[in-house]
């Protein structure tokens, strides 16, 4: 049994506008994959695609007027959609740890970085406070931060980026988590310290048995460090399936036109593909296949709900024309 | 930075900031249509005596002398007689100043004291029942004129129910007030065991008190909700949440994290509400400051009316030093600055 399984998650944003009619922005609709102890996965797309708001959605933390209307996420063999508030909130941070982007801001500036890991590990279990201290420092040392002693002092604005990365990760830690998950845990990091920190979290999902999900737009990072992929379009996951498989044969014109439009294949001259077009109104999405008007392949058969279609084990897509566009010289859509 | 090296440099910034209040009070009064030596001189005066009377206050001597002696002056604790009074406006000053801070003080204290956590539950859910209650009392607390609320209160208190003592200064006309240490009858009085002197003071404060505190609580209310709300969209209050922690954990450091804006802007409160509590010391017969600066600005006793504006800017800056040192001690990254 999957650590982690999202089955057909939908979560919409139900407003009123100014007339008071009811407006509907399907931000997810019928998100679905699957993750083990000890992969990880990553979870790529555009801007507004969804892939924060999945994350946001495991975890409980949406604010009104985003809503879970279907689906259900299982973890550990528990429903967290059917789960209290209250009950979320003690698996929050203790076995589903999270990585935020902009990790300086994140941390509390008014109190010393020891004592925000100390304070998190209290939440979660009795602790004595020594114990909580000596995980704190075990955790900053597991992090590779030197002289966890110096650092524990330390106040928030006195940590560079990279190392405040690096002290949010080890609070992730702090309650031992099965599952972590990294919402563009390097975004704003120097490309030295993405690679250090990447390396980092892959090298600890190994080391403490803990399954990750990596937030991000940047194929590179896929590529590097994760197992699988789920390519996310428009609140919905068009491909998934191990990262060797989807970047050898991408099936889906959209992941296709994704990797064609990356730098590295711009220079070997394999491309150099943009996408073309805008992303589809949430509030008003098209019929079928949501990548429908911007794909070059689209015929009248797109205008129904595309299908999931299985190309090879555990390679989901979801376009009608997957297997003939297969064979096709990659990344000329759009 | 540590703390003194930080107190001398606010220290040394205050020295421009003074100068330039003490231009500013200069000129305040010389291009005002007062006339001091009309005034002085009064209707019957001939040629000669007007002529004695600018010399004398040695308003014959260039614009820049004048200021030179003005600041000459200051700096001496000099700040020129009130014709009103016919004393030294230091003195007047002085001997009112401890009658206002105390009215200020318990006022704005005890608004804050209202106002912070009201504001803050407030926030903790934004347009529920309690927020909107809150909403319609700071509303309320804005709009209402100062003099009307303190003669209502009289009225009430005073004429009709008799709970409170007249609107007519800070003791009881038959009680002799206690000797002074701080100035304050109530504080005075409780030192030095005089049982019936501070139930008296008390009882005098409690209206114009009560008074300052509802004019001062509005703002705070509505400052310390706005704050409080931005604190908790912060990163760093959506990741604690995110991280799990308890609701009280969360709130404690949404609480924390407001305090720096919710003291600075209690400290622009104390300074900003002196015109309030020159209304207020009117209406009560408080014999303070304010009371003292409105009857001179009335009466054209243009000395007074420039030590009035000088004291009123020199608590300013002694407010916002304090607040500046307070906020050093409280806030970590302030030694960054």
């Amino acid at each position: 049994m999957s650590l982690l399984k999202v089955e057909g998650l939908s979560t919409h944003f139900i407003s009123r506008d100014i007339d008071n009619r009811m407006r509907v922005a399907k931000a997810l609709s019928g998100v679905s994959f699957a993750l083990d102890t000890g992969r990880v996965l990553g979870i790529i797309g555009e801007t507004g695609a969804g892939k924060s708001l999945t994350a946001q959605s495991i975890c409980g933390l949406l604010k009104p007027p985003a809503r879970i209307v279907g689906g259900r996420v299982t973890f550990d063999g528990q429903d967290l959609t059917a789960m209290s508030p209250e009950a979320l909130n003690r698996l929050r941070g203790a076995q589903i740890a999270l990585v935020v982007q902009n990790p300086r801001t994140s941390l509390d500036p008014l109190s010393r970085v020891g004592d925000q890991l100390v304070r998190i590990h209290q939440a979660h279990g009795r602790h004595s406070q020594a114990a909580s201290r000596k995980r704190a420092l075990e955790m900053l040392a597991a992090v590779g931060i030197p002289d966890p002693e110096g650092r524990a002092k330390a106040w928030p604005h006195e940590l560079s980026g990279g190392m405040a990365q690096r002290v949010l990760i080890a609070m992730a830690l702090m309650n031992g988590p099965r599952l972590l998950i990294a919402d563009e845990p390097t975004t704003g990091l120097d490309v030295t310290v993405q690679a250090q920190i990447l390396d980092l979290m892959r090298d600890l999902v190994q080391r403490f048995g803990m399954a990750m999900m990596i937030i991000t737009h940047d194929l590179g990072v896929v590529a590097h460090y994760c197992d699988e992929v789920a390519v996310m379009f428009a609140g919905t996951i068009v491909e998934s399936g191990p990262v060797r498989t989807i970047f050898g044969a991408p099936g889906h014109p959209y992941t296709q036109a994704l990797i064609a439009a990356t730098p590295e294949r711009k220079r070997i001259g394999g491309g150099g593909a943009q996408i073309g077009g805008e992303p589809p109104d949430l509030y008003n999405l098209p019929s079928g296949c949501p990548v429908r008007l911007r794909c070059a392949h689209a015929t009248e058969v797109c205008a129904t709900t595309p299908p999931e279609r299985a190309m090879a084990p555990g390679h989901m897509v979801r376009c009608h024309h997957a297997g003939a566009l297969r064979d096709r010289t990659r990344g000329s859509v759009a | 930075m540590n703390l003194g090296s930080f107190l001398l440099r606010r220290l040394l910034m205050a020295i421009p900031m003074v100068i330039g209040i003490l231009f500013v009070t200069f000129m305040l009064v010389r291009i005002g249509s007062l006339d001091p030596v009309g005034l002085l001189a009064g209707p019957t005066a001939t040629q000669a005596e007007f002529d004695m009377i600018r010399r004398n206050l040695g308003l014959d001597e260039p614009l820049w002398r004048q200021f030179t002696i003005y600041v000459g002056n200051v700096l001496q604790g000099d700040l020129g007689r009130s014709w009103l009074s016919n004393r030294a406006v230091l003195t007047d000053i002085l001997e009112r100043s401890v009658a206002s801070l105390e009215l200020l003080f318990w006022g704005v204290g005890l608004g804050a004291l209202i106002g912070i956590p009201i504001g803050l539950k407030a926030a903790f859910r934004p347009n529920g029942t309690f927020d909107q209650v809150s909403r319609i009392g700071s509303l309320l607390g804005f709009s209402i004129p100062t003099y009307w609320l303190g003669l209502v209160m009289l009225f009430v208190f005073f004429y009709l129910l008799r709970w409170a003592p007249p609107g007519m200064g800070r003791m009881s006309l038959m009680i002799s007030p206690p000797d002074f240490i701080t100035g304050s009858y109530l504080i005075d009085g409780l030192l030095q065991a005089e049982w019936r002197a501070a139930r008296s003071a008390f009882s005098h404060l409690v209206l114009p008190v009560i008074c300052m505190a509802i004019i001062s609580a509005a703002p705070i209310i509505k400052h310390t909700r706005a704050i409080a709300l931005e604190v908790m969209t912060s990163d760093a209050v959506r990741y604690a949440r995110a991280c799990g922690l308890p609701r009280r954990t969360v709130r404690r450091m949404v609480m924390r994290n407001s305090a720096t804006p919710v003291i600075t802007f209690v400290g622009t409160e104390l300074t900003g509400l002196v015109g309030t509590l020159s209304l207020i010391e009117y209406v009560f017969a408080w014999g303070g400051v304010g009371q003292y600066g409105l009857n001179a600005i009335v009466r054209g006793d243009f000395t007074a009316v420039q030590g009035y504006v000088l004291a009123l800017a020199l608590f300013s800056v002694i407010v916002f030093l304090v607040v500046d040192v307070v906020v050093h001690l409280i806030e970590p990254r302030a030694g960054r600055a």
